[in-house]
């Protein structure tokens, strides 16, 4: 999200809602109980919609965001699950190519990419309280 | 017959010694199998998640055959009221598209 702020004068961001990855039919984790996330594998499409506008209800989540089919072709052409990070460039070229999650999943990457590419950037939220 | 009794008792040997050969063949198999399941366990958070993670995680994870310098495969997207659709690539080509992947859960 950080990332986002930085660099959203200089990059476009989009992400890409995949497969669940820790459903209740599935594997589901402990802390996702705990975080009352909880939610069967979707078996069409209204289901993964309902499941995406949750999370961004929940997270007033401020990306772009769309949403993978179900025949999972987004998630098939990049090898997307459960998560992972890309950066294309102007010319439609992969230049970044991001680990699978979670153990490979580094942000930190992609803002070194934009770093190396803009500089650094730092965006201080203003503070209402000042105002 | 005694030609015959020291062949017998020879081929006997050698049935013994293929015998513990693949005894410690299973034995092997079985600690590494056994090693294997608790270092799952280990890194999956418990005995049943690695089960799970066999079950339903590994069969999905895959590396993928992108490399950097590849043309970025394009596919159709939904936009959140289902309604309409877009494609990753009609979103590439005036900065650089940093793309995430991912999900709730």
């Amino acid at each position: 999200m950080q990332i986002f702020n930085d660099y959203k004068d200089h990059a476009d961001f989009l992400t890409v809602y995949v497969r669940e990855a820790h459903p209740t039919d599935e594997w589901q984790m402990k802390s996702n109980v705990k975080d009352d996330v909880c939610y069967a594998q979707p078996r069409n499409l209204s289901d993964r919609l309902a499941i995406a506008n949750d999370f961004i209800k929940r997270f007033k989540y401020p990306l772009p965001f769309g949403v993978d089919d179900m025949k999972n072709a987004a998630n098939d052409a990049y090898a997307a699950w459960p998560e992972r990070l890309y950066i294309i460039d102007e010319n439609g070229k992969i230049v970044y190519r991001g680990g699978m999650g979670p153990f490979n999943y580094k942000p930190a990457e992609v803002r070194a990419w934009l770093a190396e590419r803009y500089g650094e950037v730092k965006r201080v939220e203003a503070n209402p309280a000042a105002h | 017959m005694r030609r015959f009794f020291a062949a017998e008792a020879a081929f006997g040997d050698e049935v013994l010694e293929v015998r513990k050969f693949f005894n410690w063949i299973g034995i092997s198999l079985g600690a590494l199998l056994v090693i294997a399941f608790v270092a799952l366990s280990v890194m999956a958070g418990g005995p049943k998640d690695a089960l799970y993670m066999v079950r339903y995680a590994l069969p999905h994870m895959h590396r993928g055959n992108l490399k950097v310098g590849d043309s970025a495969p394009d596919a159709r997207i939904y936009a959140l009221d289902g309604a309409e659709t877009f494609h990753i690539r009609e979103r590439t080509g005036a900065k650089p598209l940093v793309v995430i992947f991912g999900s709730f859960t």
